[in-house]
C-alpha cells in the first residue's frame, strides 16, 4: 500500500500525465531543448513509442495479408482486419489525399498512412491503464508520447521537411515564388510572412496534437483526483460517495478520449497532407482562378 | 479500508508514484531533445519498415482493385453498347423480315385480284360471244326458216295456181283464192 502516499502529496494531476525518465544523461543544448539540463535517455513515453512502433511494424504486415480467397478475384477482396486497414487507407488516400495532393498522391501516400497509424496506435496505447499496473511492479511504463510536446514538435517538423523538401524538389522555383505572391517590391515583407505562416502551421500542427492529448488525460488525472481529496478531507465515505459519479463520468471522458484519439490522428493526418498539397501542387491554382474570374 | 481506497485510487490515477521525486509542479511541457530524437529514429523506421510491408502491398492491392473494377466497368459498358447495337440490328432485321412478309402478302393480294380480274373479263368475254354467236346462230336459223316459209308458200302458191287452174279459171274466184291463200299463209306463220 505504500505506493498510495505520494500520490496525495505529489498533489498536481499533470504529475500523472508527463513523461517520466527513466534514464536520463547530463546535457545542456540549449535552454529550450533541454530545459533540465538533461537529456532523457529512456522514459515511459519513449517506451510506449516503441511498443506502439513494433506493434504496427509486426502486426500491420501480417494483418493486411487476409484475403478471402487465392483465385484471381478472392485475391483481391480483403478480409476481417484487412478490411480495417484497407478501408481506413483507401479512406485517406481517396478522400483527403486526393483532393489536396492530386497527381502526387501515390507519392506521399505512405508517408501519411504512416503518420496516421503511428499517431493513432500512440494516442490509443495511451489510454490503456499501464502506469498503474507498471507502478505495482516498482516501475513506471506507459503514458501518452503525443502529450509531450516534444513528440509532437519533432512529428510536426517531419512534415515541414515533407513540404519543403519535396517542395524545392518538384517546384522548384515555383515553390519558392510561393514565398512572395505579391509585387517584388513587398518582397522582404512578404517573405517574413510566409516564413512566419510556415512557422505557424508546424506550431499549431504540434500544438493542436500534444494538447488535446494533454487536456484528456489531465482532465481524467483531475476527475479521479477528486476522490482522493474527498478521502482525505471526508473520510471513506465521503471518498466512496464521491467514486460513483466520478467513475461515471471518468468512463464517460474515456469513451470521449477514444474517439479524440482517432480524431486528432486524422487532424493531424489532414492537416499534414493539405500542407505538403499546398507545397507541390500549384497548377491546379491557376485553373481555379480561371474558373473563378469566368 | 482508507488505504485499500488508495491503492483503487492509485490504480486508476496511472500513479506515478516513484517517479515524481522532483517536487513542485511538473511543466506540462515536460520532455527534451531526448524524446525528439527517439521520436524522429522510431517514426523514420516506421515510415521505411510501413513503406516496405505495409504500405506498399496495400497501395498495390488498392490500386489492382482499382484498375479491375475500372477495367470491369469499362467492359461492362463496352458489352452493353456492342448488345444494345445487336439489339437494335436484330430489331431492325425483325422489322424488315416483317415489312418483306407484308410486302408478299400485299402483292399476294395484288397477283390474286389480277387474276380474278383477268378470269371475270374472260368468262364476261366469253358469255358475251357465245351470246352473240347464239344470237348469229338464231338469226341465221330465223332467215333459213323465212326463206324456207317462202320457198313453201312460193310452192304452195304454185299449187293453188295449178289447182285453179285445173278446176275453172275464173277471175273472181282467183282473185279468192290468191287472198286465201296469202290468208293461210299468214295464219300458218304466225301460228308457226
Amino acid at each position: 500500500m505504500s505506493f498510495g502516499i505520494p500520490i496525495l502529496a505529489s498533489g498536481s494531476p499533470l504529475d500523472h500525465v508527463v513523461q517520466h525518465p527513466l534514464k536520463s544523461v547530463p546535457g545542456n543544448v540549449h535552454r529550450l531543448l533541454t530545459p533540465k539540463g538533461e537529456i532523457t535517455v529512456m522514459s515511459d513515453q519513449i517506451v510506449m513509442m516503441i511498443v506502439a512502433a513494433l506493434l504496427l511494424m509486426l502486426l500491420v504486415p501480417v494483418l493486411i495479408k487476409k484475403r478471402k480467397g487465392r483465385d484471381e478475384i478472392g485475391s483481391m477482396v480483403p478480409t476481417g482486419f484487412a478490411n480495417f486497414f484497407e478501408a481506413i487507407c483507401q479512406y485517406l488516400r481517396k478522400e483527403v489525399a486526393e483532393p489536396a495532393l492530386q497527381e502526387h498522391t501515390d507519392r506521399f501516400i505512405k508517408y501519411i498512412w504512416s503518420a496516421f497509424f503511428f499517431v493513432l496506435t500512440i494516442n490509443l496505447l495511451g489510454l490503456l491503464p499501464i502506469a498503474p499496473i507498471s507502478a505495482l511492479f516498482g516501475t513506471h511504463i506507459g503514458g501518452t508520447a503525443t502529450g509531450n510536446i516534444f513528440v509532437t514538435s519533432t512529428l510536426a517538423i517531419c512534415t515541414m521537411i515533407m513540404m519543403v523538401f519535396n517542395g524545392l524538389r518538384l517546384g522548384g522555383r515555383q515553390y519558392l515564388a510561393h514565398f512572395c505572391p505579391g509585387p517584388i517590391g513587398l518582397a522582404p515583407l512578404l517573405v517574413l510572412v510566409e516564413v512566419i505562416g510556415l512557422g505557424a502551421k508546424i506550431f499549431a500542427l504540434a500544438v493542436r496534437l500534444f494538447a488535446n492529448m494533454m487536456a484528456g488525460h489531465v482532465l481524467l488525472a483531475v476527475l479521479v483526483g477528486f476522490i482522493l481529496a474527498a478521502g482525505s478531507s471526508m473520510g471513506v465515505g465521503g471518498g466512496l460517495a464521491i467514486a460513483v459519479p466520478v467513475i461515471i463520468g471518468a468512463v464517460a471522458i474515456t469513451l470521449l478520449e477514444i474517439f479524440v484519439a482517432f480524431l486528432q490522428a486524422f487532424i493531424f493526418t489532414f492537416l499534414t497532407t493539405l500542407f505538403i498539397g499546398m507545397s507541390v501542387v500549384f497548377h491546379h491554382d491557376d485553373h481555379h482562378e480561371e474558373a473563378h474570374a469566368h | 479500508m482508507r488505504n485499500a481506497l488508495y491503492c483503487v485510487a492509485a490504480l486508476a490515477t496511472a500513479a506515478p508514484a516513484l517517479a515524481s521525486g522532483e517536487g513542485g509542479t511538473p511543466s506540462p511541457f515536460a520532455g527534451d531533445i531526448g524524446n525528439a530524437l527517439w521520436t524522429l529514429v522510431i517514426f523514420i523506421i516506421v515510415v521505411l519498415v510501413l513503406g516496405k510491408f505495409a504500405w506498399g502491398p496495400i497501395l498495390n492491392a488498392l490500386k489492382q482493385r482499382e484498375d479491375f473494377i475500372h477495367d470491369s466497368l469499362t467492359q461492362a459498358k463496352k458489352d452493353r453498347e456492342e448488345a444494345e447495337v445487336k439489339l437494335k440490328e436484330y430489331v431492325d432485321k425483325v422489322e424488315a423480315a416483317h415489312a418483306e412478309a407484308t410486302a408478299i402478302v400485299e402483292e399476294g393480294k395484288r397477283d390474286g385480284d389480277a387474276l380474278r380480274r383477268k378470269i371475270e373479263e374472260t368468262a364476261r368475254n366469253e358469255a358475251q360471244t357465245s351470246i352473240e354467236r347464239s344470237r348469229r346462230e338464231i338469226a341465221l336459223a330465223t332467215d333459213t326458216a323465212v326463206k324456207e316459209l317462202y320457198d313453201l308458200s312460193g310452192k304452195l302458191a304454185t299449187d293453188i295456181a295449178a289447182r285453179i287452174i285445173k278446176e275453172e279459171l275464173d277471175a273472181a274466184r282467183h282473185q279468192r283464192l290468191i287472198a286465201e291463200s296469202i290468208e293461210d299463209l299468214t295464219k300458218t306463220v304466225k301460228g308457226g
